[in-house]
């Protein structure tokens, strides 16, 4: 018990030194990014939306949470060994594909669920649309100006790239673009509220502030956001200052509540990638052997890789039969242990687990 | 009162009982997360279960890059987090005993949660519940301690607490003594 209150002093010292170092630099390399982009964006700052001020302020905010969250994180042994091997392996040929099937189809969650797949490419989907569309008009990478013979050209990065018809289709999609995110994520979250409320299975773990608070903050942000147009639309502007503020305010929340609570996901999510191309990788470059049966169960890099980080956190499962329980396969590892228990040595009889899984 | 999951192994009888029940728990998508070994499989029909024993310092966590193993308040070690988890089964390798389960279609890891939904407002676990043969059972401290008193063996056969375990864990467990010939007495 000693060794570990000292080992977590020590990582608890390597955050801070971390929050002294590199936050401050990843921050201050951002700031200066995103300001150098804006004066760009902007033509030296002549095209600033001052009613945006608050997602600028909102955004800075939340770069800060999320380089604390990252950095930290980034920190403990297991985390820094897969960024590192990942990076090392991001040129592979299959990223590309792994990349698209992990962070944009999900093909894994459908495997969970239409439902929740679903569920998720409206949330998703729909995020991603309003950021694309929010992020570059706030920081005035991006912005529309009106001709008088009834077309719009759309300016990106103080280059004209589209001049389109304000009355056409692109025109259409471009000033509806957050309504129809907007929608997404609505049916999106409603589909996750009714799946709580209706089967038991969805509600196992949950903290107001961990599972339900995101959901009700994407809520509030998309219902906002289309009462904006409702107001603009059928009620002639009335209160839509108020309602601009409300809905700017609802943002500025959950970009400052992201990098903490169950929204964390979306960046670190790329993550999975990393993983996945590690598993290929040093699996195609040598397989471990079970220690008892010879089954191949997992690359050698990574039974190296996860006994040196329990060495790192105390914990060496090494035998006096002369193994480290890393190096046994599942099956033999459990009945290593009814070996253990029952003084019998159940991993040497030459039978195949059989009967684990009752079907429910 | 707080209560802890209490393991007599020998008791089993290989039912399987816990395995269904574990099907039925919140969350568990109709997967059993336990499992029910024989011990001798060629020669006797002595059986024994293994679960997650809720290390006090759990391995799984601790080699989880994505921080998508949370230890409850209770103690408990829940399974993954499902939009947490990456898939890269560095829990599967930990672990000392072998529990967590990995679903590649889904990439995702599930473990035993000791039925979150249930224990934290002290309601006993699904496998507890249903064991009809007093290997699994849900019982404060100073029953285990009781129960460790009346078991033990003192032969050097006592293999299922510390230093026999790989640290020290939540759940609780024991040996009747029934294969050393030991009547059992409830
Ligand atoms: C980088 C791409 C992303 C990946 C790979 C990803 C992955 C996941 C996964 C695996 C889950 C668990 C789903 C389940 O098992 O039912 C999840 C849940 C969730 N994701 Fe994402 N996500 C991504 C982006 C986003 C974005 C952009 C948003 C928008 C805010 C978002 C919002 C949510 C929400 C709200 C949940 C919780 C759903 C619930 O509680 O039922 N995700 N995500
Ligand atoms: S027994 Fe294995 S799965 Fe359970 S808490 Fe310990 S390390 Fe994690
Ligand atoms: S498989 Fe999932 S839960 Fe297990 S260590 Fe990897 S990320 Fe963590
Ligand atoms: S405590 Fe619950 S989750 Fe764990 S093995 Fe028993 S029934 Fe399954």
């Amino acid at each position: 018990m000693q060794a570990n209150i000292a080992t977590n002093k020590e990582t608890g010292r390597s955050v801070n030194h971390a929050f002294a170092s590199h936050f401050a630099k990843s921050m201050f390399l951002t700031v200066v990014g995103i300001a150098i982009l804006m004066f760009i964006g902007t033509r030296m700052f002549t095209h600033i939306d001052l009613n945006l001020y608050g997602y600028m302020v909102g955004t800075i905010v939340f770069i800060g949470g999320f380089f604390y969250r990252f950095i930290a994180w980034g920190e403990r042994p297991p985390t820094k060994i897969i960024i590192k091997k990942g990076l090392k392996l991001l040129l592979r040929k299959s990223t590309p594909k792994t990349a698209v099937n992990h962070l944009a189809i999900y093909d894994f969650i459908r495997n969970r669920g239409l439902y929740r797949w679903v569920q998720h490419i409206l949330i998703g989907w729909g995020c991603v649309l309003a950021c694309l569309v929010t992020f570059p008009l706030v920081f005035s990478w991006m912005y529309f100006t009106m001709e008088d013979n009834g077309y719009y050209t759309i300016v990106l990065f103080g280059m004209n790239v589209m001049h389109v018809k304000a009355e056409g289709i692109i025109a259409w999609f471009s000033y509806n673009a957050l309504n129809i995110a907007a929608i997404m994520v609505t049916a999106g979250v409603c589909m996750a509220l009714y799946r709580r409320l209706s089967n038991m299975q969805a509600r196992a773990e949950q903290k107001f502030m961990y599972d339900f608070l995101p959901l009700y903050l994407l809520l509030f942000i998309s219902i906002t956001g289309l009462l904006l147009t409702f107001q603009n639309i059928v009620l002639h502007g009335w209160m839509q200052p108020q309602m601009s503020l409300i809905h700017q305010f609802s943002v500025i929340v959950t970009l400052i509540y992201l990098p903490f609570g169950k929204l964390a996901h979306i960046p670190f999510r790329p993550m999975s990638v990393f993983a996945r191309n590690y598993r290929e990788h040093y699996g195609e470059q040598q397989m471990k052997e079970c220690k008892v049966c010879g089954d191949h169960f997992v690359s050698v890099e990574q039974s190296n890789d996860v006994i040196q980080v329990l060495g790192v956190n105390d914990m060496e499962f090494n035998m006096q039969d002369g193994f480290n329980l890393a190096e046994l396969c599942l099956p033999c590892r459990r009945k290593y242990r009814i070996s253990r228990f029952s003084g019998f040595a159940t991993h040497q009889v030459k039978v195949k687990e059989a009967n684990q899984n009752a079907k429910g | 009162m707080k209560k802890r999951l209490y393991l007599e192994l020998e008791n089993c009888i290989g039912c399987r009982s816990c395995l269904a029940a574990c099907t039925q728990c919140g969350g568990h998508e109709e997967r059993n997360r336990n499992y029910v070994y024989d011990v001798n499989p060629l020669v006797n029909r002595q059986t024994m279960p293994l679960m997650c024993l809720h290390c006090v310092n759990p391995a799984c966590a601790r080699s989880c890059p994505a921080q998508a193993i949370q230890i409850h308040e209770t103690g408990a070690v829940l399974s993954a987090l499902v939009e947490k988890c990456i898939g890269c089964q560095n829990c599967t390798i930990a672990c000392p005993y072998g529990i967590p389960k990995f679903d590649t279609e889904q990439n995702l890891m599930y473990k035993c949660d000791l039925c979150i939904d249930r224990t934290k407002d002290g309601i006993p676990p699904m496998c507890a519940s249903v064991c009809p043969s007093n290997t699994l059972q849900w019982l404060t401290d100073e029953e285990i301690e009781a129960k460790q008193k009346q078991f033990n063996l003192d032969n050097g056969k006592w293999v299922t607490s510390m230093p026999y375990l790989e640290g020290e864990t939540n759940v609780k467990v024991n040996l009747p003594g029934i294969l050393q010939g030991v009547t059992k007495l409830f």
